[in-house]
């Protein structure tokens, strides 16, 4: 453990006794101190057909397990077709988009203090579309390598050895959701950002960003066969992009895959800027690190929630093909305010469902 | 693998374009290595929870060749060796009437190797004489079954003539009324029966239908039909099909091993729901069905499951759900999506215009319509070839001569042997699975 001075004493935000930076409960009553924000559906959502439930005529009816209402048929929305985290560090938006009936993508965010000072975590998962149960995959791996993150960064691990110990949780709480040939799969990126760096791991083509005036650039690269044509010299970037296989991805968490290769990056910002996390649905758009700092730049740097939705209705606007999520860190981080702040979580009805394409 | 031993797999493009109706999908039913133990004890296989029942022509016309009646006691003889100990059984002859040949008083026994010499004995002295009423066979062998507790009934019925000393409306109101209580596998010996007339049964009682030419090659096929339903082991599975309700379900066939449309044996499973009939199970045995489905389009971006198929075994304690496959419909206005033909649906279409083909083929040709005769059997070339269903393209060309198989032009051929068309109308139904 540490040796050097702890940061101020702090209280639980449920009972009031005092806790422990480092604590992951408060010791009195219990309560889980600055747990992380995960796009989950929220706390008794419940629900309902978007058809049925407004038709006089039509009876109410159940929602069946797999998420279809047992009188018309429709698909009804989990919860999670739009749902917008802020953590004050950090924030994040994911949205269902305007062409796919569900949101694949998982994000998931945490906070913490540490003795070197003020720690920002970001995971975000696209499920795999031609895999079974692509949404229970993204969630799952996201929701698992929070915690994981969390406690690790919590014990005082390097952030590289807290990012591979959060992947393989992640990839073994997939690998209970199926079988080597039922493998529901997601990609995979996280950041872990803490006063001097940012560490990011993934697997597949989600992906990490430098936003700064000057210096942009891009953390990560994909697992893709357009990445690796790009690679190899075969294609200009552009060529790959627009090529069919541009979005196969060469590596994933799942089942099927035994022995996922995360990589990890760190990089130090030799000055202000923000650290953007995101799925394809926002990069497709705008794959370029100066361009999607035009973009962010300067509002990310202090309000990464209203931001990150701006980003996400730009790819809304740019045609919303694929899901979308996006997080934002201003970097260096500031001073976490007492007390642990508490998730908030904002339920929306997805952007799609405002738009005149779809009936009432 | 799911717990009750039985898997759903759906195949089918779930994309539609904007406004689109028609959802097809291909669901394969695969039973598991070990179904026994699903619906309790009446499900085991081959033991106490089966009876068979032989059904044999002593039509006057068995005589003629007098090999055929004693090909038929052959074959009886090679089929009770085949009843596992422990099974039911009963053989009955038929003419313009039915009676139990063993057990003599109407009843059933239990296999073993006195009741099976003894029945062979019975069979042994079977003569033939009288005419031929197929539905009164059917009934008294309703009634042995009715009174026999096992679940799993099969029956094997041979016949060599035509049903002509009863109605075809008695005929048809009897295999109505063995509909449900057991299934019967259908063979004609010698080519002076009328396929129509046994398809109308096997596929009415969820069995197969073939024809036998050479009454040598009875016991054979007898033997392998009993092996064959030795080895079912769950009684009574139907396809239940769930659809929204604004929807209709246009067909559900089986399409392999053979093309059996089952669309008019829907009968109710409450709401929005009916149930279409698979008859018995064996482990380890994979059937595909092709379901149509017609829905109340969606705006794009929507997703609407179209229909819930799930395989169900129904017993006195009620309805128990062995597996469940969701065909789903998406609205998306990307062509390239809502375009691409699920390339299983396309083939089993092809079959069972396939099987459609050569039986409309035939009838043309029975009809004396050389000119529709030739365009049906020539596209029923074109398209075996296509699919690679070798043997009926082999079975066709017995019938026609094949001028050029792509294009499916053809010749009928001047002289046919009446067993190698009725080799073709009973085998039309027998397809080619395809790839997953």
């Amino acid at each position: 453990m540490t040796t050097g001075p702890l940061p101020p004493a702090r209280v639980c935000p449920s009972c009031g006794a005092p806790v422990e930076v480092t604590d992951s409960f408060c010791e009195s009553c219990g309560t889980e101190l600055a747990a992380p924000a995960i796009s989950t559906p929220p706390a008794g959502y419940t629900p309902e057909c978007p058809v049925c439930s407004v038709d006089p005529a039509c009876p109410p009816a159940a929602i069946s397990a797999e998420g279809y209402c047992e009188s018309c048929g429709r698909k009804v929305p989990s919860g999670r077709d739009h749902s917008e985290l802020d953590l004050g560090l950090l924030a994040g938006v994911t949205d269902r988009g305007l062409r796919h009936p569900r949101n694949e993508d998982a994000m998931a965010l945490a906070t913490t203090d540490t003795p070197g000072g003020p720690v920002a975590l970001a995971v975000v998962c696209d499920g795999v579309s031609t895999s079974p149960r692509p949404d229970e995959a993204s969630l799952a791996a996201a929701q698992a390598a929070v915690r994981a993150l969390l406690t690790s960064v919590r014990r005082g691990d390097e952030p590289a050895e807290a990012s591979l110990t959060a992947v393989r949780l992640a990839h073994q709480a997939l690998a209970k959701l199926g079988s080597r040939g039922q493998a529901p799969s997601a990609t995979y990126v996280s950041a872990v950002i803490d006063s001097g760096a940012i560490t990011v791991c993934w697997l597949g083509d989600s992906r990490a960003y430098w936003l700064a005036g000057s210096g942009a650039t891009r953390l990560s690269t994909d697992d893709s066969l357009a990445e690796e044509m790009v690679a190899e010299g075969m294609l200009a970037e552009a060529d790959a992009m627009a090529s069919p296989q541009a979005h196969v991805i060469t590596s994933w968490l799942g089942a099927d895959l035994a022995d996922p290769r995360p990589h990890v990056a760190r990089f130090e910002p030799p000055g202000p800027g923000a650290v953007l996390v995101c799925s394809d649905g926002l990069w497709n758009y705008q794959p370029q690190a100066t361009g999607l700092a035009e973009l962010a730049l300067p509002a990310a740097l202090t309000d990464p929630l209203g931001t990150a939705a701006e980003l996400v209705k730009f790819a809304l606007d740019a045609g919303g093909i694929d899901n979308i999520t996006v997080v934002l860190a201003p970097f260096p981080l500031a001073p976490l305010a007492t007390g642990p702040p508490h998730p908030p979580h904002r339920p929306h009805p997805a952007a799609s469902d405002l738009t005149e394409e779809n009936p009432p | 693998m799911t717990e009750s031993g039985f898997t759903v797999d759906v195949d089918q493009n779930q994309y539609l374009p904007e406004g689109g109706r028609d959802v097809s999908a291909i669901v394969t039913v695969t039973s598991g290595p070990d179904a026994a133990g699903l619906s309790g004890p009446a499900s085991a296989g081959g033991e106490p929870g089966s009876a068979e029942i032989i059904i044999i022509d002593c039509s006057g016309s068995m005589e003629y060749p007098r090999t055929k009646i004693a090909e038929a006691r052959a074959a009886t003889a090679a089929a009770v060796d085949v009843v596992r100990d422990g099974v039911w059984f009963a053989v009955v002859a038929g003419t313009n009437t039915a009676w139990p040949v063993f057990p003599a008083d109407g009843s059933m026994a239990r296999a073993d190797s006195s009741s099976r010499a003894a029945a062979k004995q019975a069979v042994a002295g079977l003569r033939a004489g009288g005419g031929t009423a197929i539905g009164q066979w059917l009934q008294l062998a309703r009634r042995i079954f009715q009174a026999c507790p096992a679940k799993l009934r099969h029956a094997i019925l041979l016949t060599d003539g035509k049903n002509q000393h009863e109605s075809s409306e008695e005929l048809a109101a009897a295999v109505r009324q063995c509909e449900g209580v057991f299934s019967c596998d259908c063979r004609g010996v010698g080519t002076d029966w009328e396929v129509s007339e046994l398809r109308t049964i096997s596929t009415a009682l969820l069995g197969t239908v073939d024809i036998v030419p050479d009454p040598s090659g009875l016991a054979a096929d007898f033997a392998a039909m009993m092996e064959s339903a030795m080895g079912k082991q769950v009684a009574d599975v139907a396809l239940r099909v769930w659809t929204p309700q604004t929807a209709t379900v246009k067909f559900v066939k089986q399409v392999a091993p053979t093309v059996d449309d089952l669309t008019g044996r829907r009968t109710s499973a409450g709401p929005q729901a009916g149930d279409y009939p698979t008859g018995a199970w064996g482990p380890g045995e994979s059937r595909d069905y092709h379901v149509g489905v017609e829905v109340t389009p969606a705006g794009i971006g929507q997703e609407m499951l179209a229909a819930r198929v799930s395989l169900v075994a129904t017993s006195p304690s009620g309805a128990e759900v062995l597996g469940q496959g969701l065909v789903r419909a998406i609205w998306t206005d990307d062509e390239a999506l809502s375009t691409k033909i699920n390339p299983r649906v396309a083939h089993y279409t092809g079959q069972a215009e396939l099987a459609a083909a050569i039986q409309e083929g035939l009838e043309a040709r029975k009809q004396g319509d050389e000119e529709t005769a030739t365009a049906k059997l020539g596209r029923a070339v074109a398209l075996a070839h296509q699919s690679g269903n070798e043997d009926t393209a082999k079975l066709l060309a017995k019938v026609v001569d094949v001028v050029d198989v792509e294009t499916g032009t053809v010749r009928l051929k001047k002289q046919v042997e009446d067993a190698d068309e009725m080799a073709l109308d009973t085998r039309s139904t027998k397809t080619v699975r395809a790839k997953k």
